[in-house]
C-alpha cells in the first residue's frame, strides 16, 4: 500500500506534520521531543516493523549518540554538522558491531543478546564516570552554531529555533527513511519478515541485510539521542537506561509497526498522554499496559492502521452513497 | 444596619471572588518531585509539604497561591525537558524540590538561566560546590555535616570502636560520603578496614557482607541510601552483624526507613536523618500539629523538607515581592526560624546551615507510639568553610 | 602470614558457600520461567512481577493472621490462582504468536499487575520479618549464615525435586511435552491440552510467587523488586538453555558464584559480569549450556 503513494506525498505530509505539531501540543519542548522520540522510534520500527527484530538495545544508541554529542559538542568548537555526523556514524558502528553479534541468534536468544549489551552498555556509562558523568550525567550541554558557506552562522538558543532545527531535520531523516522501506531493500527486509528461510533460500544475503537495518537504526536512533541531549542541554544516564528502550518499543507498538507515520503518532501520542496523564493520576502506567496488551492483541497495526481502516471505511461509506443517489 | 452592612461587604467580597478570577494575581509554585516511577512514594509525600506550606501561608504578596506539580516521573531528563516546558510557556519562575542529584543539577540550571529561585533538598554537594550558581539554593545538609554530625556522636557514646568497614554507592555522592568518613576517621586516630563499593542497581548485599564479616571491623558505616541502605540493613541483620558490631546508617529518610525495617530490625541501629519529628522548635511543632491536623499523619522527611522549603520561597515574596534579584538578595545571609531549629543561608554559596540528627532505633516494648520508633542522640551542624566548597557564585 | 593465608581460605570458603546458597535461590526464580518456556514455548516478561505480587500476598496474609507459614503458603497459592484466571482470557490466545508478540503482551501485563501492586499496597516497600525459629545464624568460624537462608534452600532443593519429577516422571510431564511438540495429536488422543497449558502456566507463575514469598525477609516487598528478578531470570535460564531444568540450575550457580565473587574483588561490576558472562555463553553456545536446539 505504501509503496503506491508517490513521493511528494510523503514530502508534503511530513512537512506538514513538522508544521503543526507546535500549535497542537502545550509546549514547543515537548514538539521538539515528539519529534526527536519520532526519529528513535522510527529506528526500532525499522527493526522490529520492517524486519522483525525485537530489540532491547535502542538505549544503547540512544544514550551513545547523547553521550557522543555532548562529548563532542563540549570539548571541541567544530560546529552543528560535523557534530551529529559524528553522532551518526558512532550510532550505526555500534549498531552494527550489536546487530553483527546479536543476528547471530534467533528468536528468545537474540532479544536476550540486545538486552545484554544494552545492560552492559548502562552500566559501563553509569562507572566511566570521568567521561559520562555517572549518575549525575553530562551537564551544560550546548547547542553548536550551525555554520554554512555563504550564510551568517546561525544559533539555537530559544526553544522556538532549536524547534525549527529539529523540524528539519525530522523531515530529512522521515524522507530517507521513506525512501530506504520503499526501495528494494525495504521489500527485501520485508520479506526477511515474513519467511527468513524462503528468504535466504531464493539468495538473499539475509545477514548482510540485517546488519545493515541495524546500522540504519543506530544511526538514526544515535542522532535523536545527540539532539535530545541538545535540547535538554543535558545527557542524563536515564537515557541509556533499559527503561528508554522500553518506551521507546511502546511508542513503536501503540504508533503501528511497519509504517513511519504510525512511529511519529506513537511517539506523540505516548508523550502527550504520559503528560497529561501523569498530572491526573500517579498510577497512569496502568492505562499504558491496558493499552499495550490491547494493542497487541486486537489491533496489531497500532495507532496508525486503526486511522487508515478509519479513514476507508469513511470514504467507502461515502462512495456507497453517493452511488445509491446515483442510482436513485 | 450593622448585619446589612456586613452582608454588603459579604455580596462585595463573593461577587470579587468571582469576577476577580482572571485579574486577581496569582503566584504559582512549582513542585519538582517523583510523583510516579520508582520513587513515587517520595513525590506524594513532597507534594503534602507543598500544600501545607500553602495552606498554612494563605496569600503572599496579596497573591493567591496555587501549587503546580512537575512530576519527574524519577527521569531526570524527563524532569529537566518539563522544567524547561513551564520556563517557556508560563514563564515560571519559582522552583521547589528534588533530592536526586541528577535532577537537581538539571533544573538548577534551566532555572538560572531563566533567572528564577530554586530551592532543592539534595544530596549532591556540588549544588552549592563547584556547580553553584545563583539561583540554588540547598536546604539538605551537605555530605560533609551528614558524616561528621553522625559519625562523631557514635564514636564519642563507643569509645571502644577501633575499626570500621564502609558499604558505599558507587557515583559520586557515594564517594563525597566516603571521603568525608576517611578524613574524619584518620583524625580520630580509628582505622577503616576495607570498604565495598556497589553499583545503584543492586539488591543482593551479601557478598558485601561477607566481605565485611572477614574483616570483622567495630563500626559498619553504610553510605547508602534509599531502599539500598533498607536491604543493606536487613541483609545485614539477617547475618547476625548486629551482633558482632554497631552499624550506622548515615543518609536515612528518617521515619520511612524506621517503618519499612520495623523495629525489630531497626533497633540499636544509628541512623543520621535530616529531620525528626520530636524536634522541640516552635517552628517544628506548629509544622507536625498542622500535619496531624489537615493530613492526620506524623510528617516524614520528603514532607518536611519540602514544607520548610516552600516556606522559605513564600515568606521571601511576602517580604520583598516577586522580583528574583530582591528575593535572592533577601535571602543571602538570613537567619530564621526552622524546623530543625535556628537555620541560616550562606550568602557566599546558598547552602542553608541547619541541624542534622543522629537516631538509634527504639525497641517495640519502649515506643509511647506508632512513630516513636527512634531517640534522637544528637542534633549537630557541621559545615565546611564557604572557602573549601569549591563555590564561585557568578 | 600463615593466619592471613588461612583468613582468606575461610573467605573464599564462605564466598563460595553464598555463592552457592544465592545461586539455588536463583535457580528457583528462573524455575518457573524456564517451565514456562520449555513446555509451551511461550516467552513470560511478567514473570518478575509475579515475584512481586508473592511477596506482597505473604506480606498481607501474615500482617492478618500474624503466622508466616500462612502467608509464605498463601503467596504462591494465590499468585498461582491469579495466573490461572489470566490464562484463561489473556495468555491461551498467545501460545501460537511470535515471541515478540509474547514479550510485549506480557510488558503490558507487568504494568498492569505492578501499577496494581503500587495502588493496592501503596508505594512504601513493606518489610516481613523470618519465623522466630529461623532468625538465628549459623556460625562457621568467623562466619554467619543466616539460617534464613539455608531454609530457602531447603525449600528450593524440596521444591525443584518435586517439579522435577513431576514434569519426568509422571503421565501429565510427558503429555504436557508430548503436548508442545504436537498438540493436534495429543488432543485427537483424547487430552485436553489446553487444561495441561493452563495448570502448565500456572504452575510456572506458582513457582514465582514462592520465590517471592522466600525472598520477602530478605529483600522486602517493594513493587519494583520484580524487574530485578525478571533480569535475574532471564539470565539465568538464557545462561542454562531456554526450557532446561538443568540449565537452570547450572545458569543460578554460575550467576550466584560469578556474583559472590565479584563482589570481593570488582564489587561495584557485579552486574557488568553477570551480563558479560551471558553474552558470552550465548555467543558461544546458541542454545545455552543445555538447551535442546
Amino acid at each position: 500500500m505504501s509503496t503506491s503513494v508517490p513521493f511528494r506525498v510523503h514530502i508534503a505530509a511530513s512537512v506538514i506534520i513538522a508544521a503543526a505539531l507546535p500549535f497542537l501540543v502545550p509546549s514547543t519542548v515537548l514538539a521538539t521531543e515528539i519529534l526527536i522520540f519520532g526519529m528513535a522510534v522510527i529506528g526500532c520500527n525499522l527493526l522490529l516493523g520492517y524486519t522483525g527484530l525485537l530489540s532491547f538495545g535502542q538505549a544503547l544508541f540512544f544514550g551513545a549518540g547523547a553521550y557522543i554529542a555532548s562529548l563532542t559538542a563540549i570539548h571541541w568548537e567544530i560546529g552543528l554538522i560535523p557534530v551529529l555526523l559524528l553522532t551518526i556514524l558512532a550510532g550505526a558502528i555500534l549498531a552494527a558491531i550489536v546487530g553483527y553479534l546479536a543476528i547471530r541468534r534467533q528468536g528468545i536468544y537474540f532479544v536476550m543478546l540486545t538486552l545484554a549489551f544494552g545492560q552492559l552498555g548502562y552500566y559501563i556509562a553509569f562507572l566511566a564516570e570521568e567521561i559520562t558523568g555517572g549518575e549525575d550525567g553530562l551537564l551544560d550541554v550546548p547547542r553548536p552554531p550551525l555554520e554554512l558557506p555563504l550564510l551568517p552562522d546561525m544559533t539555537f538558543a530559544n526553544d522556538a529555533s532549536f524547534y525549527g532545527l529539529t523540524a528539519v531535520i525530522f523531515v530529512l531523516c522521515f524522507l530517507m527513511m521513506q525512501r530506504l522501506v520503499d526501495s528494494p531493500l525495504g521489500s527485501v527486509l520485508k520479506a526477511i519478515r515474513q519467511n527468513e528461510k524462503r528468504a535466504e533460500a531464493i539468495g538473499y544475503q539475509v545477514r548482510l541485510y540485517k546488519i545493515a537495518v541495524f546500522a540504519f537504526s543506530g544511526a538514526i536512533t544515535a542522532l535523536a539521542g545527540g539532539l535530545y541531549a541538545m535540547m535538554l542541554n543535558f545527557a542524563p544516564l536515564s537515557n541509556i537506561d533499559i527503561e528508554t528502550s522500553e518506551q521507546i518499543l511502546f511508542m513503536a507498538v501503540l504508533g503501528g509497526l511497519g509504517s513511519l507515520y504510525g512511529s511519529v503518532i506513537g511517539a506523540g501520542v505516548f508523550l502527550v498522554a504520559s503528560d497529561f496523564f501523569s498530572e491526573l493520576w500517579p498510577r497512569w502506567m496502568l492505562l499504558l499496559g491496558l493499552f499495550l496488551v490491547v494493542v497487541m492483541m486486537f489491533a496489531p497495526g497500532g495507532l496508525w492502521h486503526g486511522l487508515v481502516v478509519g479513514f476507508e471505511r469513511l470514504r467507502g461509506r461515502h462512495k456507497t452513497s453517493t452511488e445509491e443517489n446515483d442510482h436513485g | 444596619m450593622l448585619t446589612k452592612g456586613k452582608m454588603i461587604v459579604a455580596a462585595a467580597s463573593a461577587l470579587m471572588i468571582t469576577s476577580g478570577v482572571a485579574t486577581a494575581a496569582e503566584l504559582t509554585i512549582y513542585n519538582v518531585a517523583s510523583v510516579s516511577g520508582a520513587f513515587a512514594n517520595f513525590g506524594k509525600q513532597a507534594e503534602k509539604g507543598v500544600k501545607l506550606a500553602i495552606e498554612a501561608k494563605g496569600k503572599a504578596a496579596g497573591m493567591d497561591l496555587k501549587m503546580v506539580t512537575v512530576d519527574t516521573e524519577s527521569n531526570a531528563g524527563k524532569a529537566a525537558r518539563k522544567v524547561k516546558a513551564v520556563i517557556g510557556k508560563d514563564d515560571a519562575k519559582f522552583f521547589i524540590g528534588s533530592t536526586l542529584s541528577s535532577t537537581a543539577l538539571a533544573v538548577g540550571k534551566e532555572v538560572n538561566k531563566a533567572g528564577g529561585i530554586y530551592i532543592n533538598g539534595s544530596g549532591a554537594d556540588e549544588i552549592t560546590g563547584k556547580q553553584c550558581n545563583k539561583s540554588m539554593f540547598r536546604w539538605s545538609a551537605p555530605t560533609y555535616g551528614a558524616v561528621n554530625a553522625s559519625l562523631t556522636t557514635v564514636l564519642d557514646r563507643n569509645p571502644n570502636i577501633k575499626t570500621v568497614y564502609t558499604i558505599t554507592p558507587k557515583y559520586v555522592f557515594g564517594e563525597a560520603m566516603l571521603e568525608n568518613a576517611k578524613i574524619l576517621l584518620e583524625k580520630r586516630g580509628i582505622k577503616l578496614v576495607g570498604n565495598s563499593y556497589h553499583s545503584l542497581k543492586e539488591s543482593e548485599f551479601s557478598g558485601y557482607i561477607g566481605q565485611a564479616m572477614a574483616a570483622k571491623p567495630d563500626l559498619l558505616l553504610l553510605l547508602n541510601f534509599g531502599s539500598l541502605a533498607t536491604n543493606t540493613i536487613q541483609q545485614a541483620v539477617n547475618f547476625g552483624l548486629k551482633d558482632k558490631m554497631k552499624i550506622l546508617l548515615v543518609w536515612s529518610n528518617g521515619i520511612d526507613h524506621l517503618r519499612t525495617l520495623g523495629p525489630k530490625i531497626s533497633e540499636g541501629i544509628y541512623f543520621g536523618s535530616q529531620y525528626w519529628h520530636d524536634e522541640e522548635a516552635p517552628a517544628n511543632k506548629e509544622f507536625v500539629a498542622l500535619s496531624r491536623k489537615m493530613f492526620g499523619e506524623t510528617p516524614n522527611y520528603p514532607m518536611a523538607h519540602y514544607y520548610q522549603m516552600t516556606k522559605l520561597m513564600l515568606d521571601a515574596i511576602d517580604k520583598v515581592g516577586t522580583d528574583p534579584v530582591k528575593i535572592r538578595a533577601h535571602l543571602e545571609g538570613l537567619s530564621y526560624a526552622g524546623i530543625t531549629g535556628d537555620e541560616m543561608i550562606r550568602a557566599e554559596d546558598h547552602q542553608v546551615e541547619k541541624y542534622f540528627y543522629l537516631l538509634e532505633g527504639k525497641a517495640k516494648a519502649d515506643m509511647n507510639d506508632d512513630d516513636d520508633l527512634a531517640a534522637t542522640l544528637s542534633k549537630k551542624k557541621y559545615f565546611l568553610p564557604t572557602s573549601e566548597t569549591g563555590c564561585v557564585l557568578g | 602470614m600463615r593466619v592471613r593465608g588461612s583468613f582468606l581460605m575461610s573467605l573464599y570458603l564462605f564466598q563460595t558457600l553464598n555463592g552457592l546458597g544465592l545461586g539455588l535461590i536463583y535457580f528457583l526464580m528462573g524455575l518457573g520461567l524456564t517451565i514456562i518456556f520449555g513446555m509451551m514455548n511461550f516467552v513470560n516478561f511478567a514473570h518478575g512481577v509475579f515475584y512481586a505480587a508473592g511477596a506482597f500476598i505473604c506480606y498481607q496474609f501474615i500482617a492478618w493472621t500474624g503466622m508466616f507459614w500462612v502467608g509464605l503458603f498463601a503467596g504462591p497459592i494465590v499468585v498461582g490462582l491469579l495466573a490461572l484466571i489470566l490464562e484463561r482470557f489473556l495468555i491461551r490466545r498467545l501460545y501460537a504468536s511470535d515471541h515478540a508478540v509474547q514479550i510485549l503482551v506480557t510488558i503490558g501485563l507487568m504494568l498492569i499487575l505492578r501499577e496494581s501492586i503500587l495502588l493496592i499496597w501503596g508505594t512504601v516497600p513493606k518489610n516481613v520479618s523470618p519465623p522466630e525459629i529461623l532468625s538465628g545464624v549459623l556460625l562457621i568460624g568467623d562466619f554467619a549464615y543466616p539460617k534464613y537462608r539455608l531454609f530457602i534452600i531447603g525449600v528450593t532443593i524440596v521444591a525443584s525435586l518435586g517439579v522435577w519429577l513431576l514434569l519426568e516422571r509422571t503421565r501429565f510431564g510427558m503429555t504436557v511435552r508430548a503436548g508442545s511438540e504436537n498438540p493436534i495429536m495429543v488432543s485427537m488422543l483424547g487430552v485436553n491440552t489446553s487444561k495441561l497449558f493452563a495448570a502448565t502456566f500456572a504452575l510456572g507463575v506458582t513457582l514465582a510467587g514462592l520465590a517471592g514469598g522466600l525472598m520477602a525477609p530478605i529483600r522486602g516487598a517493594s513493587a519494583f523488586m520484580g524487574a530485578e528478578a525478571l533480569g535475574i531470570a532471564f539470565v539465568v535460564v538464557v545462561i542454562g538453555g531456554m526450557g532446561s531444568f538443568v540449565g537452570a540450575l547450572a545458569g543460578g550457580l554460575i550467576v550466584g558464584l560469578v556474583q559472590s565473587f565479584t563482589s570481593g574483588f570488582w564489587p561495584e561490576g557485579t552486574n557488568v559480569m553477570i551480563y558479560s558472562v551471558m553474552a558470552l555463553i550465548i555467543m558461544l553456545r546458541p542454545n545455552g549450556l543445555f538447551g535442546r536446539s
